[in-house]
């Protein structure tokens, strides 16, 4: 199977100085089209009209947190329509493991460095597809 | 004589009652001594008799011729009147032994007449033989009358002599038989005497041993029961006084002068309310009055006692009233309960604490069948003492926990009687709940088991408490970092002029914000990391660490920040084969602020080597540099939280100061050591340490090699 291309980030975040950093990161630096939402809601009623190729997820957030809006989208769209990585401080072993099973590609920690986090989802789509290729996937 | 040698043998008293009566048998023994004598006169009347006779016997002897011609038959039937008179008298001499009939001038007489008489019979036979010579001679026929004459007149004085013997004798016999008369009357009453004395001496001689033998069983019984009253009395743990009817001590035995601390001399006939705790003696008054007025009785009743010194102590006093010789006596039998009652105390206390702590307690038997369980068990579990006893602690097994983990309760209870630890059970409305759980096994003095005593508490509470203070120290994390990540993101898109190209000076603040901003950040992580890992929250993955693999893995995430140091960082080559059993993130952890801390302080353009050397059971790796190296001052405290060598330090370095405490906490959690070596200006090498593990394949080593050496935070399984 070809690799896709990656265009279009769907990017869940309750802090809006934070989305804006990231959002500006990624469309500046990256040339990425992203979706910024505030909440799992709000990415549930983007998801279809946007229809990302990736799902950046933030964890701690209020009413609804990270690995519960990727439950919560992941009944919308597939893992393989749509691979998630979650963009988190929260990276203890035991929160690192649930991340894990829950099937993300990869955990990116904050602080981040917004002048290379755009290279960084870029390495991980990349270094994705090409396992899932070398898996025969 | 023999019951008094056996009385003198068995009975030394009957001894004494034996001799009052000897004196009889002393008497009777004298009479007997009397007879012997007596014997021996009539052997001397014997021998005085024939000193008579046997002159004229010899003389008159058949063949003898010298009396021939003479008449002689006077003589002989005087003789034999004599010869008879005698055996009568001696026959009745020798009947009558003891009569003591005095003969001594008796033996006299006879003994002058028979001299007279063996005189006389000389005389005869010299004047015999004088005859014969003048006959053969032919003498004148004058000469031989005249012989012959003077002869017969001799023989006739021999007869006189005789008859004088004679006379004697039947004198000697005529008072013998007066005194015999005398005797008899005396000696039958002598003789019934004596049959009385020996009768009334066996009498009492036996009445004697019998009574002896009474009363010495009897003294025997006597005195050994008086000893054994006394010694029990005196020896008994429980204290027995005496107390007459004005309340006077009359007796004490040894343990309540010991218990009271009084001698008896110093109690005796003094009042027992004495011996009365002061407030208690008038409870004392009453209840004696009472049992007064009562026959006889019996009656236990706690006091205060008061000893000597004035100390209390508990008493019980058992009194028991009787009557001896009309008059009332009470015997108390005191005892010392202080014991009895401190062991109450306890026990009350034991009770106490039983019924009314928070913990849950529960015990059984060595079989584990539930014997008690306390309210603080049920209010845990809702189960009451009556559902449990008699069962089996299973009921409470809530399924979660592994047949292993009750296999390792049982081994570590059966090798060191004791186990604890968090466990699961279910409550009887079927909820599952934490508990920390603490058995002792209870051993009798013979070491064996005889109960299980099960001390636990609910821990839902606690582990909730737990759960708060994580997602505290979370939430803290999150809303720190949170600003954080806004000003680290703004300051990084600025700095990089994603917005446009900076001024220079514009460009150096940017780059001073996003210092102190990542400083900031470090420093939140370390606080956080150094708060778990004291706190033990922080879990710990053991598993097999090749030392080799995670210095490469060090040297590539740190490498970058090296070079913004001009430092290399580079690898010793060292045993490839070393392997410890520890958490490879937190070894990193380790390594990653060991290097960073060499960077830091070495030269530019300076090198740093890491590198592993065996150790007696250890392995050693250490981070070696060659910067300034560490002050002698510092030395001391340079793993303590916030230590760094001066201020300017930490300007240099951007570091917080918590860097090598987190070190040594890890360490310390992993079983192992760190520390340091340094040269100044010349070398300075941090160590850590950790045993020696066997080489093994395992899956963990081959995950571990999957290298991820950008993003150190990403997945390491």
């Amino acid at each position: 199977m070809a690799q896709p291309t990656l265009s279009r980030i769907l990017y869940v975040e309750d802090d809006a100085d934070i989305r804006e950093i990231v959002r500006m990161s990624l469309e500046m630096l990256g040339q990425f089209q992203v979706a910024a939402c505030d909440s799992c809601a709000d990415a549930l009623s983007l998801i279809h009209e946007f229809s990302p190729d990736l799902l950046l997820l933030d964890v701690m957030m209020p009413d609804v947190d990270g690995p519960a809006t990727l439950r919560a989208l992941r009944e919308r769209v597939s893992a393989e329509s749509a691979p998630a990585i979650f963009i988190t401080a929260k990276v203890e072993a035991s929160d690192m493991l649930r991340y894990r099973d829950m099937g993300v590609l990869d955990v990116i920690v904050k602080p981040f460095d917004p002048m290379v986090l755009s290279g960084r989802i870029e390495q991980i789509w990349q270094r994705h597809w090409s396992s899932f290729n070398d898996n025969g996937g | 004589m023999n019951i008094r040698r056996r009385h003198k043998l068995e009975y030394l008293a009957a001894w004494l009652l034996i001799l009052a009566f000897s004196a009889w048998t002393i008497n009777l023994l004298f009479n007997v001594q009397n007879d012997w004598a007596q014997s021996n006169e009539i052997t001397r009347f014997d021998q005085d008799v024939h000193g008579l006779l046997d002159p004229w016997r010899n003389l008159n002897r058949p063949g003898n011729d010298v009396l021939e011609n003479y008449e002689v038959d006077t003589q002989n039937k005087a003789l034999e009147r004599y010869i008879a008179e005698y055996s009568e008298a001696r026959a009745r001499l020798e009947a009558h032994r003891a009569t003591h009939v005095p003969m001594a001038d008796f033996f006299a007489a006879m003994d002058e007449a028979a001299a007279t008489a063996n005189d006389l019979a000389s005389r005869v036979l010299r004047l015999a033989t004088e005859r014969e010579a003048l006959r053969l001679s032919e003498a004148a026929p004058d000469s031989i009358r005249l012989v012959e004459t003077e002869a017969a007149t001799t023989m006739a004085r021999m007869d006189q002599a005789f008859q004088g013997g004679l006379d004697l004798i039947v004198k000697m016999d005529e008072s013998l038989d007066r005194r015999l008369l005398d005797l008899d009357a005396s000696r039958r009453a002598s003789i019934g005497s004596l049959y009385l004395i020996v009768l009334v001496a066996l009498t009492s001689s036996a009445l004697s041993l019998v009574l002896l033998r009474r009363t010495a069983t009897q003294g025997e019984a006597l005195r050994s029961g008086a000893e054994r009253i006394n010694a029990i009395v005196n020896n008994v743990v429980d204290g027995i006084i005496t107390v007459d009817e004005s309340g006077n001590v009359k007796s004490i035995n040894r343990t309540a002068e010991h218990m009271f601390g009084y001698n008896a001399a110093q109690i005796v006939d003094r009042s027992f309310t004495e011996l009365v705790a002061p407030d208690r003696r008038a409870q004392y008054n009453e209840e004696r009055f009472r049992l007064e007025s009562a026959d006889t009785g019996r009656e236990e009743s706690e006091y205060l006692g008061r000893r000597l010194d004035g100390s209390e102590f508990s008493m019980e006093l058992a009194t028991t009233r009787i009557k001896v010789d009309g008059r009332p006596l009470l015997i108390y039998i005191v005892r010392d309960i202080s014991e009895r009652k401190h062991a109450e105390e306890r026990l009350q206390l034991a009770a106490s604490v039983f019924e009314n702590t928070t913990e849950g307690i529960l015990i059984t038997d060595p079989n584990g069948v539930i014997q008690s369980s306390n309210p603080a068990f049920t209010a845990m579990t809702g189960f009451t003492a009556d559902e449990v006893v008699g069962e089996n602690p299973r009921i409470l097994q809530s399924g979660t926990q592994s047949a292993d983990f009750y296999d390792a309760m049982w081994r570590s209870i059966i090798e060191t009687g004791h186990w604890q630890g968090e466990i699961q059970n279910r409550r009887k409305n079927g909820e599952i709940y934490p508990q920390w759980l603490n058995i002792n096994a209870i051993k009798n003095a013979r070491g064996q088991i005889i109960n299980y005593v099960g001390v636990t508490f609910d821990i839902s509470e606690l582990k909730a408490s737990e759960r708060i203070k994580d997602e505290f120290i979370a939430t803290v994390s999150h809303e720190l970092r949170t600003p954080l990540t806004s000003i680290h993101g703004s300051l990084g898109l600025l700095g990089g002029g994603v917005t446009g190209e900076l001024s220079d000076d514009s460009a150096r603040l940017v780059r001073i914000a996003q210092g102190n901003c990542q400083r900031l950040v470090r420093l939140i992580d370390d606080i956080l990391s150094i708060a778990k890992i004291e706190s033990e929250k922080m879990q710990f993955h053991l598993q097999s660490v090749a030392i080799h693999d995670l210095i490469g893995r060090a040297i590539e995430a740190n490498q970058d920040f090296g070079k913004q140091y001009g430092v290399h960082l580079q690898a010793r080559p060292g045993a490839r084969e070393a392997r410890v059993l520890a958490d490879m993130d937190r070894l990193m952890q380790v390594l990653t602020n060991l290097l960073s801390n060499a960077v830091k302080h070495s030269p530019r353009g300076g090198v740093v080597l890491i590198g592993v050397q065996r150790r007696a059971g250890y392995w050693r790796i250490s981070v070696v540099d060659n910067g300034p190296g560490i002050p002698e001052s510092f030395r001391e405290n340079i793993f303590s939280k916030f230590a760094q060598a001066d201020g300017s330090d930490r300007r240099k370095g951007g570091g917080t100061g918590l860097g090598l405490s987190i070190c040594k906490a890890i360490m310390d959690r992993l079983g192992g050591r760190i520390g340091f070596t340094s040269e100044r200006d010349v070398r300075t090498s941090f160590y850590f340490e950790l045993p020696v593990m066997q080489r093994q394949h395992t899956a963990s080593e081959m995950v571990s090699r999957s290298p991820e050496p950008q993003e150190p935070s990403t997945w390491m399984e």
